[in-house]
């Protein structure tokens, strides 16, 4: 939402206008109204500007765009074009399972508690890294921890696809498992391709996405 | 500009913070990277709850100017 975004700083210029002219003129606080108008323009806009900027930002934190901004990341964007069903990230973004404008999000957050919080931070760690210290290369990035079922079962708990699937239900004891998350989804013979990022060069890329 | 009434020049400082901080954050927007949503939140955000803590001190704090 662009328009939401242009809103937001035309507020924002204008509240930023508004404090320039009580700091022109302060006098204008010394009557009733003027005090009013103070609180108005040096306490309650920027607060509100404030909230209304972060809710913005975090927002637009969330789009495969900004995640993609970064060079680091153009391998693992360009893993998302790969035109293969059987490479998961790509197959997901391809066929619209996880929202296209939010893939990494969708994927890479994580649903507990505080999960967007706690992603936000690692965001943070990483940008440090990007300016500050030396990234790694595409290949050599790792997540932090095992990639969890919960992010998966998010959204296929539940489904057909994923419940009576013949894989799934060929052994009784690998849907419980998978549940309980001692069967990694990504386990080898299973979902075991994810991003792959040094095959790339070699991959075959999907172009019928803008 | 030069004003004797300490409450008006705390209200200056206090808005030329918020100001800043509001020009900062505008410029921001304008960019969807994370640089800019680590400068957003942490000096332009900063300098926002500086200028309204001091116009909020400023307020509590100055002693009333009787004429």
């Amino acid at each position: 939402m662009p328009h939401a975004t242009t809103l937001i700083v035309l507020l924002v210029v204008f509240s930023a206008a508004l404090v320039g002219v009580l700091v022109a003129r302060p006098g204008v606080t010394e009557t009733r109204g003027g005090k009013i108008l103070a609180f108005l323009v040096l306490c309650f806009l920027p607060v509100l500007c404030g909230a209304m900027g972060v809710s913005r930002e975090m927002d637009r934190s969330k789009t495969t765009a900004f995640c993609l901004s970064c060079h680091t990341m153009e391998a693992w964007g360009k893993s998302l074009h790969i035109d293969d069903p059987n490479h998961i990230p790509a197959a997901h973004f391809q066929n619209h399972r996880v929202p296209p404008d939010e893939a990494c999000y969708t994927c890479h957050t994580d649903y507990a508690m505080f999960g967007t919080l706690k992603v936000k931070l690692d965001g943070l760690r990483h940008v440090y890294i990007y300016y500050f210290g030396t990234p790694p290369a595409p290949e050599n990035i790792k997540l932090y921890q095992p990639f969890n079922n919960r992010e998966c079962l998010h959204c296929h708990l539940g489904a057909r696809s994923f419940e009576e699937g013949a894989t799934h239900t060929a052994d009784p004891a690998t849907l419980p498992a998978i549940k309980s998350y001692t069967l990694s989804c990504m386990s080898s013979g299973c979902h075991e391709v994810v991003h792959d990022i040094a095959h790339l060069k070699d991959a075959k890329v999907w172009k019928g996405s803008n | 500009m030069a004003s004797a009434n300490p409450l008006e020049k705390r209200l200056r400082t206090s808005g030329t913070l918020l100001i800043v901080g509001l020009l900062i954050e505008a410029v921001c927007l304008l960019w969807a990277k994370p640089i800019t949503f680590v400068v957003f939140v942490a000096v332009g955000g900063l300098l926002i709850f500086a200028g309204v803590a001091f116009f909020l001190f400023s307020l509590v704090s100055t002693p009333r100017v009787h004429e």
